[in-house]
């Protein structure tokens, strides 16, 4: 009997208390498998995000060379002076100028081939597509060269195509005029940025159902309102994440075409922040000016976000 | 079951990973043991003239010998720190190799390349320099480096300190170390110079006069322009070429000659800035400006496009360094003849005056073994390594002695007499305060196209020296 009975208990014991441990374990290695692709991330975002910044407002905190073992704490002493360079305060100016025209110039270019790209069914529009986007694959770096010959004033292709009009060898400096040079930062800052911006819209604009179109054309509504009222509110949602994106990039990255094309030169005309940064950290030996630049590049691009989506909070339209 | 094992396996082997790896960012101050360690057998490529080599060599050897017998055994680590810019590095492979050869204990670490100033940033700042460093290229500023305290102070050593051959140093340098405060801590290796080039082919062959003095430059530039060719073009990206090729000598001519009113702005002197010899200087510029002889291309451009116009004779002057025709040999037009004055701005009848541009050598105040730092400085500056130097870098070295027997290019021999006659005025290395310096630039930029007078100048320049010097 008991050689019968035992067998039965035990199995039904370990069975019930199998299925406890069983599931107190899953819940455990389920935790351990999100813990597994959480704590990496994290530890690596605090070493790489977390710590540099932490690291950059300690720095902003002291009067340091940048080569010398000692540091001199003086609090805010670097904010004061900053506030008090009239290069600072240029530099936020034109890092605004190109915020401002780049995002009008790239979302009303970018839109514009979008829209051409996909409402007007023509033939070519997957080579467009493809041209338009090439400079995205271009290095700044390239870009700022090419440019620099486009605007060279000797040997300049601009020089070169306005001579075709006029009588005499047009010799105009464009990058020399100290009060509008930054102005010529402007069109290569916004050729490099419209094809992606372009290809993202043209995504959005794909997703609206064609019936939507075509409801709105018995309707007799024209290219113009179809624009205005399908398309733009439909893709409302990518141009803000486009304009919020300009806007980022160009306050922490501006620093790469200014520095191949101009150093921030003649006479601190074109200096925006990043590159003002590179020159007090990197060349005048005042690194903890520099890391408060960067503080300042930090909290301006904070405010900055909130408030243009603050602005361009609007009413979400539901496709349905 | 087995899978989630399984995923929490390689879970927890990828935060061991990732651990391990944030470890490696808190221990960045190991030796770089990557950087090439110098083996004898890296040395033997940039040697293409045997016989020179041999004799050098067998100079070292044997001088050595002679020195070491005062002086203990060198023993234990010694790091070399050179940067490697447009001198290269084949001086840099064969005399360290030379002087481990003459050193046989003693184990030579050669931490070169373009980017080692930045590389090694960490190392200085942690307190653990290399020994020796070679103050060249960006990121290495002579005087900001004595200001933090990285240098140790030579002033005692240099002054009586000779070299492997018994010469003593401070007699066979062509232009003396800088003093800060009265202080030495590092001594020039390169002697090179500013000035003016043109090209003597284009003046021949149109009849200009190649100029001596100011006068004679503005004379000869009226007539450029009348043939239609712009007289002047420099880079207004680095004005630092137009300030060291034209207005530091043109202070120092306006100062009849005396060079002590840039080692006073150098020390942030305020009143040197406003000293009539600058306002003269600055005029030169002003009238170079009026008179239409700068090229309105220069505000934009950065040196190699300046010097790609001046070598298509798009313009006849240029203020440059004498590494121009080294820098641009690829892409000088046949028939092109360089024509170099070191300075343009005298009157008729002063002297020449040289605006040096060096490259200097130092010892870390932190460094760990002095004794073959020292050693160092006593092998390099000995006439064997210079004309060494002139040989493998393309570039004047700063010992005096007759470099004519070597392999050093034409115009390295040519310039380096220029810079030995005792009719040149040779300024010595000065290094100006680097705010000072940036506020200069801007300054001499802006100048130049009108948007400043001279008194603009001074005026926006000494509001930089009152801060600094504060």
């Amino acid at each position: 009997m008991d050689g019968r009975v035992r067998p039965v208990v035990l199995r039904e014991f370990y069975r019930k208390g199998g299925r406890v441990m069983e599931a107190g374990s899953a819940k455990w290695q389920r935790n351990l498998f999100i813990a597994s692709f959480i704590i990496p991330t994290f530890v690596f975002f605090c070493v790489f995000t977390i710590y540099p910044v932490a690291k950059g407002l300690y720095y902003s905190m002291f009067d340091w060379s940048g080569m010398s073992q000692t540091k001199d704490f003086i609090g805010f002493g670097n904010f004061k002076e900053m506030f008090r360079d009239p290069i600072v305060w240029r530099a936020i100016g034109n890092d605004y100028f190109l915020v401002v025209g780049k995002i009008v110039g790239i979302m009303v270019l970018a839109t514009f081939f979008a829209v051409a790209l996909t409402r007007f069914n023509f033939k070519m529009a997957g080579f467009f597509r493809s041209i338009f986007f090439i400079p995205n694959v271009i290095s700044v770096v390239v870009i700022g060269v090419l440019w620099n010959f486009i605007y060279n004033p000797q040997i300049g292709f601009l020089n070169a195509f306005l001579s075709l009009f006029t009588d005499e060898k047009v010799s105009i400096t464009w990058l020399g005029f100290t009060n509008h040079t930054i102005w010529m930062l402007l069109p290569p800052a916004i050729w490099a940025g419209i094809g992606f911006y372009m290809i993202l819209l043209i995504a959005a604009i794909q997703n609206i159902p064609a019936s939507y179109y075509e409801a709105a054309d018995l309707e007799g509504a024209g290219q113009w309102t179809q624009f205005r009222r399908i398309t733009v509110p439909l893709i409302w949602e990518q141009m803000k994440v486009s304009i919020l994106n300009i806007m980022m990039t160009t306050l922490n990255g501006s620093f790469v075409i200014v520095w191949i094309m101009t150093e921030g030169g003649p006479d601190n005309s074109t200096q925006v922040m990043g590159s003002y940064l590179y020159q007090m950290a990197f060349r005048q030996y005042h690194f903890g000016f520099g890391a408060a630049i960067g503080v300042l590049i930090l909290v301006l691009s904070l405010i900055t976000t909130v408030v243009l989506q603050r602005l361009l909070r609007h009413e979400t339209v539901e496709l349905s | 079951m087995m899978n989630k094992k399984k995923y929490a396996a390689m879970g927890a082997a990828v935060l061991l990973a990732s651990m391990s790896l944030a470890g490696c960012g808190s221990n960045g101050n190991n030796a770089p043991n990557d950087t090439a360690s110098t083996n004898n057998a890296t040395n033997n490529a940039g040697n293409n003239a045997a016989t020179t080599n041999d004799s050098t060599n067998a100079n070292a050897g044997s001088t050595n010998a002679g020195a070491t017998t005062d002086t203990p055994k060198l023993t234990g680590d010694f790091e070399v720190q050179y940067f490697v810019g447009g001198y290269g590095d084949k001086w840099w492979t064969k005399v360290i190799a030379d002087f481990q050869a003459a050193n046989p204990d003693l184990h030579v670490k050669a931490l070169g390349g373009p980017k080692i100033n930045e590389q090694n940033k960490p190392r200085w700042i942690g307190g653990n320099p290399p020994d020796f460093v070679y103050i060249d290229g960006p990121e290495l500023n002579d005087r900001q480096m004595v200001e933090d305290g990285q240098l140790e102070d030579l002033t005692d050593w240099i002054k009586d300190a000779k070299n492997v051959d018994g010469d003593k140093i401070l007699d066979m340098l062509a232009q003396q170390p800088q003093q800060f405060d009265g202080k030495i801590y590092n001594i020039p290796l390169v002697l090179n110079s500013w000035g003016i080039f043109w090209n003597k082919a284009l003046f021949k062959e149109k009849g200009w006069q190649e100029p001596q003095d100011f006068q004679q430059f503005l004379d000869v530039s009226d007539k450029i322009k009348a043939a239609g060719t712009t007289p002047f073009i420099h880079t207004g990206k680095y004005p630092y070429y137009i300030n060291g090729a034209f207005l530091y000598p043109a202070i120092v001519s306006a100062n009849n000659g005396d060079y002590k009113v840039l080692q006073d702005m150098a020390a942030n002197k305020v009143e040197a800035f406003e000293s009539e010899a600058v306002k003269t200087a600055l005029g030169k510029i002003v009238t170079l400006r009026d008179k239409g002889f700068i090229d309105k291309a220069s505000i934009q451009i950065n040196h190699t496009d300046s010097q790609m116009l001046f070598l298509q004779n798009k313009d006849a002057f240029i203020p440059n360094g004498l590494w121009l025709p080294n820098e641009m040999s690829k892409d000088i037009p046949q028939g092109f003849d360089f024509g170099f004055i070191p300075s343009i701005t005298q009157d008729a009848g002063q002297k020449i005056v040289a605006n040096t541009s060096t490259a200097t050598v130092a010892i870390a105040k932190n460094a760990k073994n002095k004794d073959a730092a020292h050693a160092f400085l006593q092998f390099v500056f000995s006439k064997a390594q210079a004309s060494q130097w002139a040989e493998l870098s393309g570039a004047p070295s700063n010992i005096k002695g007759d470099i004519s027997a070597s392999n050093a290019p034409s115009f390295v021999k040519d310039a380096a007499k220029y810079l030995t006659d005792p009719n040149t005025i040779v300024i010595p290395t000065i290094t100006f305060n680097a705010d000072v310096d940036k506020a200069m630039q801007d300054a001499t930029d802006a100048l130049t196209i009108g948007k400043i007078d001279p008194a603009g100048w001074v005026k926006r320049v000494t509001d930089v020296v009152k801060k600094v010097a504060k």
